[in-house]
């Protein structure tokens, strides 16, 4: 198998890693526009990497082509990949990008090829959680996400970007939007993130969420964010971006039925985002490549894949969910 | 006295800036009982 990784970044790169690491992957392709990172990343994976001087979107020899550059670019390369017939991964958690991706998925069936929207950290492997959750329901009524954290610069702006703009809700068979920053949780991550303040923001999680679960009635997502994010979320970036934060956690809370009675399960983990997310996306092309998706078409994972043996490849390469025992919420009313 | 005024003020109008954005976290209730618990085993097969 041959899989083409388009961007080294944070995410790209560990994404490049799992992928050398994995047995049934013959060839690692890698394109970016940054020669020196390019150059940087190659060396330090060694055999069974080359890179590709070409442009990011000219063909590639590959069996999947996975998108892990900048978000907002993500849809016309998809598009282009797609055209070839080859199966697509994109990472990108910007909304815009999600929704054209989804756009793909009666072609996408039309080639028999996959295109995994979402394939990182949240959306992803929040994705793969709510599925997981929903099987422990007749039907599911209600999904909230919640994460915490950023993966390289590109994910910083992204997150920068997504505090400034309108929030999607999934409410009541309808789409709902609102204000970013506003609808404030406080959300209980594992260990050791803890708790954090979260907020409404643009975030593609319903997106994903709503199609896999037909009948749901809200899913909600938000993401942590500091006073100073809450103060600057408007303005252009005033600081440099770290090259890598810190740890990060997302958190789904899955509410549905099982005969009677109404339940709450809460799953959640805690990883770097960058290295969860290189994980989720390696595991995702590897499948997409083997033929083991549920079905050809553009969606997110929760759609596509199996969650219980996705979560135990995930488990296998030290990324491990964690489940909520106990009173986990703060009440049983209707969430807000 | 003209001291202690213009510290009201100031505390005052932080105040005022505060409550406009909202800045302090209005809370949540903790969890009363549990804790996370890593998947494994037969949850994963």
């Amino acid at each position: 198998m041959r899989v083409a990784v388009l961007g080294v970044g944070a995410v790209g790169a560990r994404l490049a890693r799992q992928l050398v690491s994995t047995e049934q992957v013959d060839e690692v392709v890698l394109r970016d526009p940054n020669r020196a990172r390019l150059d940087d990343v190659l060396r330090s994976l060694g055999d069974g990497v080359v890179s590709d001087h070409h442009d990011l979107l000219d063909p590639v020899d590959a069996d999947v082509v996975v998108l892990a550059g900048d978000a907002g670019t993500h849809d016309v390369a998809a598009a282009r990949f797609l055209r070839a017939n080859q199966h697509v991964v994109s990472v990108s958690d910007d909304l815009g990008d999600v929704r054209a991706l989804l756009d793909l998925d009666s072609e996408a069936r039309e080639r028999g090829c996959a295109v995994v929207v979402g394939a990182g950290f949240a959306p992803g492997l929040t994705c793969v959680l709510a599925a997981h959750g929903a099987r422990r329901f007749d039907a599911v009524d209600e999904i909230h996400v919640a994460k915490v954290g950023t993966g390289g610069p590109a994910c910083a702006r992204q997150h920068h970007r997504a505090l400034g703009r309108m929030a999607l809700d999934w409410r009541e068979g309808g789409w709902v939007q609102r204000p970013p920053m506003s609808g404030r949780e406080l959300c209980w991550f594992p260990d050791p993130i803890g708790a954090q303040d979260c907020y409404r923001a643009a975030l593609p999680d319903a997106l994903l969420l709503v199609g896999a679960f037909p009948g749901v009635r809200r899913v909600t997502s938000r993401v942590a964010a500091t006073r100073r994010d809450r103060l600057t979320a408007r303005l252009p970036m005033l600081w440099p971006t770290h090259p890598e934060g810190g740890p990060g956690a997302v958190r789904v809370e899955v509410r549905g039925r099982r005969g009677r009675s109404r339940d709450v399960v809460v799953f959640g983990a805690m990883d770097r985002p960058a290295v969860a997310a290189g994980a989720v996306a390696a595991v995702g092309a590897v499948w997409a490549a083997e033929g083991r998706l549920l079905r050809p078409g553009a969606a997110g994972l929760a759609e596509l894949v199996e969650p219980t043996p996705f979560l135990a490849e995930l488990s296998r390469r030290g990324v491990r969910a964690a489940i909520f025992e106990g009173d986990a919420l703060s009440g049983s009313a209707p969430r807000p | 006295m003209k001291m202690v005024r213009k510290a009201l003020i100031a505390v005052g109008l932080a105040g005022i800036v505060a409550a406009i954005l909202r800045l302090r976290g209005t809370g949540g209730t903790p969890p009363r009982d549990g804790g996370w618990r890593e998947l494994s085993g037969p949850e994963l097969s």
